[in-house]
């Protein structure tokens, strides 16, 4: 399975390596930076695809509070539910491929996407997320309100770094 | 069956299932707690492993040097990309920042070198975070000197990326053993329990099957027990310990007409139990529930009574058992209607009771009418047997004859009909006395054969075989079986010839006789013959005519052999004759020592005083005539009472004693005068009676009589009691005065009339001696009848002696013997002398 995903993760960094990166260089101010890019079968215009931060802003806000593993002490998070990205999306069910920046690709079924599920949180602690604390963008399941949410599962789909969304039926 | 043993029964099984149960309900609280306990088990270690507190925290960590190498081959590539090379270094800051705060590498920071590893990449992160976010001209400049720290660092960070290698293989290897130690504790544990389980399968299953087996053989029992109780003809009834019915069976309910819902659950003595025994009931209920003695239970059939449905009380017989079960003690009652049988039983009671009081009635009847008619019939006899002594003409003494003849059949069909009468009473008893066979048969014949002579038929006798003439048997019955038969056969038999055998065949200590009287008569036909031995039969030929007959005589000897137990019968065909035989079974006797009775009439007779009590007047005037004939005194007494009172008074030689009379019978007036001390206490008292049965006759003798006169009296029987209690001579040894005799004539005539006449009698004592020795040899008539006239003086004054040498004078003058008259007269003086000392 790991290796699955890293070979996967592989050929998504050839082609994301040319796209965003020459976007960024040539207008860091110009346009503001795309956060989150939807591909596959999705029934909508082009540029309801992409997302910047105020663009994800703008979608229904949810707030979390819970602790993770891979972080000390209770934080607050901020972000778009998963459940209202996909009505957004007018996605009902089939699998979601997450893909980190770095190209960690790992598998979230849409029926994950429900309310008191997970988010993809834009804010932790009211602020924004650099690269190197695991942002932008973060999907965050309410790992306290439940031991549902505490297994090795629903920790390996807690994809940090996230940039990319494939939607397959 | 007893209480003990059904308590036995019923426990056994009780005791082997509690300790089933309670072995099943261990089994299953062991099977319970372990099954609890693994369950906490396996969910704490489902819990661990399924839980995740790590994220996969060895790939982080190799993670960790791929995302350095990615970060130092972006700082390597021509051109290099610097936004590139920043978001590789963001990236990896990002990881080594994860690794510092995440919980999961917790344990991994614990280590001291795992934490200075991490410090130096952090030290060298914070190093490089200016040059990286400086600007691309200075970043560019800087590249070549952070490269080399990478490089220097890189070590650090494969390090760091393999050190958790060992420590998480330890801690694997430390949650490896656990999981495996806690799996075989659930392959024990789980062994275990099944093994249990299989145990206590096993034990249920063999619970089961007994179970089963139990409750078929149960209800089997129940079946069979259900089928006897609906089958008996007994009502069952069974009751709890308060009385309740439990079971009614069918026959139950038709003895009581109750049906079994409607009285099943009520109370047994409201039910059946009549209401005037219903408070008895209750308190032996009541008795029995307090542990107190049962006295209808368990005590075999007792005889109560019931009460119907319609309130009808009838008798019952039942009997009770009692059992213990389950539910307390119980009665089980078996119960049978006997109002039938009771009413059958009273029924039968009656008819026999009247059955015997007519038999009585008639038998009392018999007796009585034989009484009444034989009363004035001994009348009729004795005045004709008085009426032959008188003067009659030729004419006169014929029809006396036959009226004599015609009276004494008619006195014998009278006793024949009695006879009957009393063997079907059961009232014939047979003597088993020495007899001599001989001497009856010769006397049978003998008395017969003129009779036979008259109609011109020979008649013998003789032993058929070895003679036997010693026998024990009934004397009389077997005279009067045999004397019938002769009889018979003389009556039937004209120029003939009757022959009586007898032969005796030796029977071990017995003797099989066998009497046959053959004749040459007419003989039988196969009808007759069939029925001649019944009542009443008598020949339908011609000579029935000739022959009176009450049909009775054969029937009556028939009786007598049977109750001799023997046999009789009849061979015999018409005009061939016949043989009659009897078959008796007897005892052998010793020969009696013959005695020679000197014929009575030939002995010399003293007078006697006779005492005659009778109360018919006419039968006590013809014994009165036969004794005075007799020359015997006699004084009468019309009832018992009177016979008392007479021999009270003075002293009799002989009492004739009637037996039936009005105000004192003769057996109480017997009794009275032996018991008293009065002068005649110990004279001979001699029964007068025409009740002739043999039990009556023993009970005279018991009463004190010493004999019996049958009525019709005969001068002969008369004669020979008086000769019988004439008592001893007055001889020498006696004394020549009887000195009572003289008392009482004393007493009777007075001092002075007793004197007077003693004086006379001296006198006419003394000239009859002189006159004797003058004319002794001259008349002897004279010398007879002087003789007599004052021997009859001798015996008023008790001078006995005297009167008997008087008398032996007499006999020997009427005789004409002057020998022995004078001889005698030679003694008589001597005599007179004693006599007259005594006398006077």
């Amino acid at each position: 399975m790991f290796a699955r995903i890293q070979k996967t993760a592989g050929l998504a960094l050839m082609t994301m390596t040319c796209a965003t990166g020459v976007a960024a260089q040539d207008a860091p101010t110009a346009t503001p930076e795309v956060l989150l890019t939807i591909s596959g079968e999705v029934d909508a215009p082009e540029a309801a695809l992409t997302f910047d931060r105020a663009a994800l802003m703008a979608l229904p806000v949810t707030t979390i509070e819970t602790s993770t593993i891979w972080t000390e002490g209770t934080h607050t998070f901020t972000g778009v539910s998963l459940a209202d990205l996909m009505d957004q999306l007018g996605v009902e069910d089939g699998t979601l491929l997450a893909t980190a920046i770095n190209d960690y690709t790992v598998e979230i079924p849409v029926s994950d996407a429900v309310a008191g599920g997970p988010i993809i949180a834009y804010l932790m602690d009211d602020a924004e997320m650099p690269v190197r604390d695991k942002g932008p963008l973060w999907i965050i399941y309410p790992y306290d309100s439940s031991a549902a949410f505490r297994s090795e599962v629903v920790y390996s789909r807690s994809i940090w770094q996230l940039d990319r969304i494939e939607v397959d039926r | 069956m007893s209480d003990g043993g059904v308590t036995d029964l019923a426990m056994m099984p009780h005791r082997r299932k509690r300790a089933g149960r309670t072995m099943a309900v261990v089994s299953g609280l062991v099977a319970f707690a372990a099954i609890l306990f693994l369950t906490l088990n396996v969910s704490r270690e489902i819990r661990l492993l399924g839980s995740a507190s790590s994220d996969n925290v060895q790939w982080s960590l190799s993670q960790t040097e791929v995302e350095f190498l990615e970060f130092t081959k972006r700082m390597t590539m021509t051109p290099v990309d610097l936004g590139d090379v920043r978001r590789k270094f963001d990236i990896f800051y990002s990881r080594i920042g994860t690794i510092r705060e995440a919980r999961v590498f917790a344990d991994l920071r614990a280590d001291a070198g795992f934490r200075t590893e991490l410090a130096q990449i952090q030290t060298f992160l914070e190093d490089s975070i200016p040059v990286i976010d400086s600007d691309d001209l200075a970043l560019r400049a800087s590249l070549p000197a952070l490269r080399d720290r990478a490089d220097a660092v890189r070590p650090v960070v494969r390090d760091l990326s393999t050190a958790g290698l060992d420590l998480f293989a330890v801690a694997s290897d430390v949650q490896r053993r656990a999981v495996a130690r806690t799996l075989t504790e659930l392959a024990i544990a789980l062994a275990i329990l099944i093994g249990t389980l299989a145990v206590a399968v096993l034990y249920l299953n063999r619970l089961i099957a007994a179970n089963t087996r139990r409750a078929d053989l149960q209800a089997q029992t129940v079946t069979r027990m259900n089928a006897i109780i609906a089958t008996s003809l007994d009502g069952v009834i069974v009751s709890d310990a308060a009385g309740r019915i439990m079971t009614f069976s069918p026959a139950a309910e038709a003895i009581f007409g109750h049906f079994a819902e409607d009285v099943v659950g009520r109370d047994l003595g409201g039910v059946i139990v009549p209401p005037h025994l219903r408070a008895a009931h209750d308190a032996g209920m009541e008795r029995m529930r307090n542990g107190g003695p049962k006295r209808v239970v368990g005590q075999g059939r007792v005889r109560l009574e019931g009460m119907r449905a319609s309130g009808e009380v009838f008798p019952i017989e039942l009997s009770i058992q009692s059992s213990v079960t389950e539910a307390g003690e119980i009665f089980i009652a078996f119960v049978r209607d006997i109002s039938r049988r009771v009413a059958d039983e009273a029924e039968l009671m009656a008819a026999r009771d009247t059955a015997l009081a007519n038999e009585k009635l008639k038998t009392e009847f018999l007796a009585t009418m034989s009484h009444e008619i034989r009363t004035p019939l001994n009348g009729l006899l004795g005045n004709m047997d008085l009426l032959q002594d008188t003067q009659l003409n030729p004419q006169q003494a014929r029809f006396v004859r036959n009226m004599e003849t015609s009276g004494r059949l008619l006195m014998r069909h009278i006793s024949d009909v009695l006879d009957i009468t009393r063997y079907d009473a059961g009232k014939m008893s047979v003597r088993a006395e020495p007899m001599n066979l001989s001497v009856l048969l010769q006397d049978i014949v003998d008395s017969q054969t003129s009779m036979a002579a008259a109609n011109g038929t020979a008649l013998e006798w003789g032993w058929n075989g070895a003679p036997h003439n010693w026998i024990m048997s009934d004397h009389d019955r077997l005279q009067h079986i045999l004397m019938n038969l002769v009889g018979n056969a003389v009556k039937f038999t004209k120029a003939g010839k009757i022959t009586v055998t007898v032969a005796a065949e030796p029977d071990g200590d017995r003797i099989g006789l066998t009497f046959a009287v053959t004749d040459t008569g007419p003989g039988l036909d196969a009808d007759l013959a069939a029925r001649v031995f019944d009542d009443f039969v008598t020949g339908n030929s011609a000579y029935d005519r000739e022959v009176g007959g009450t049909g009775l005589g054969l029937s009556i000897a028939r009786r007598f052999v049977q109750a001799l137990d023997g046999d009789i019968g009849v061979d015999s065909a018409p005009g061939r004759g016949s043989t009659f035989w009897v078959r008796l079974p007897v005892a052998v006797a010793e020969p009696a020592e013959i005695v020679e009775v000197a014929a009575p009439a030939q002995a010399p007779q003293r007078p006697l005083h006779v005492l005659v009590v009778e109360d018919n007047e006419i039968n006590r005037t013809v014994v009165r005539d036969m004794l005075e004939a007799g020359g015997h005194r006699v004084t009468e007494a019309a009832d018992g009472q009177l016979g008392v009172a007479a021999a009270q008074a003075r002293r009799f030689d002989l009492i004739l004693m009637d037996i039936s009379m009005p105000v004192m019978d003769g057996r109480t007036a017997t009794r009275a005068i032996r018991k008293g001390d009065g002068p005649s206490a110990q004279s001979p008292i001699v029964a007068l009676t025409a009740n002739a049965m043999r039990d009556e006759q023993d009970a005279f003798m018991t009463d004190g009589m010493d004999g019996i006169l049958m009525k019709p009296l005969s001068k002969a029987a008369l004669a020979e009691v008086l000769a019988a209690h004439q008592g001893p001579a007055p001889g020498v040894a006696a004394g020549v005065i009887d000195r009572d005799h003289a008392a009482e004539t004393r007493e009777v005539l007075g001092p002075a009339g007793y004197a007077r006449l003693a004086g006379r009698f001296v006198q006419e004592a003394d000239d009859l001696l002189v006159w004797l020795q003058d004319v002794a040899d001259t008349d002897l008539a004279e010398v007879a009848a002087r003789s007599h006239k004052i021997a009859g003086s001798a015996g008023v004054f008790g001078a006995t002696a005297f009167r008997d040498q008087l008398k032996r004078i007499e006999t020997a003058a009427k005789a004409g013997d002057p020998a022995t008259v004078t001889a005698a007269i030679a003694d008589l003086a001597a005599v007179w002398d004693r006599t007259r000392d005594a006398l006077i």
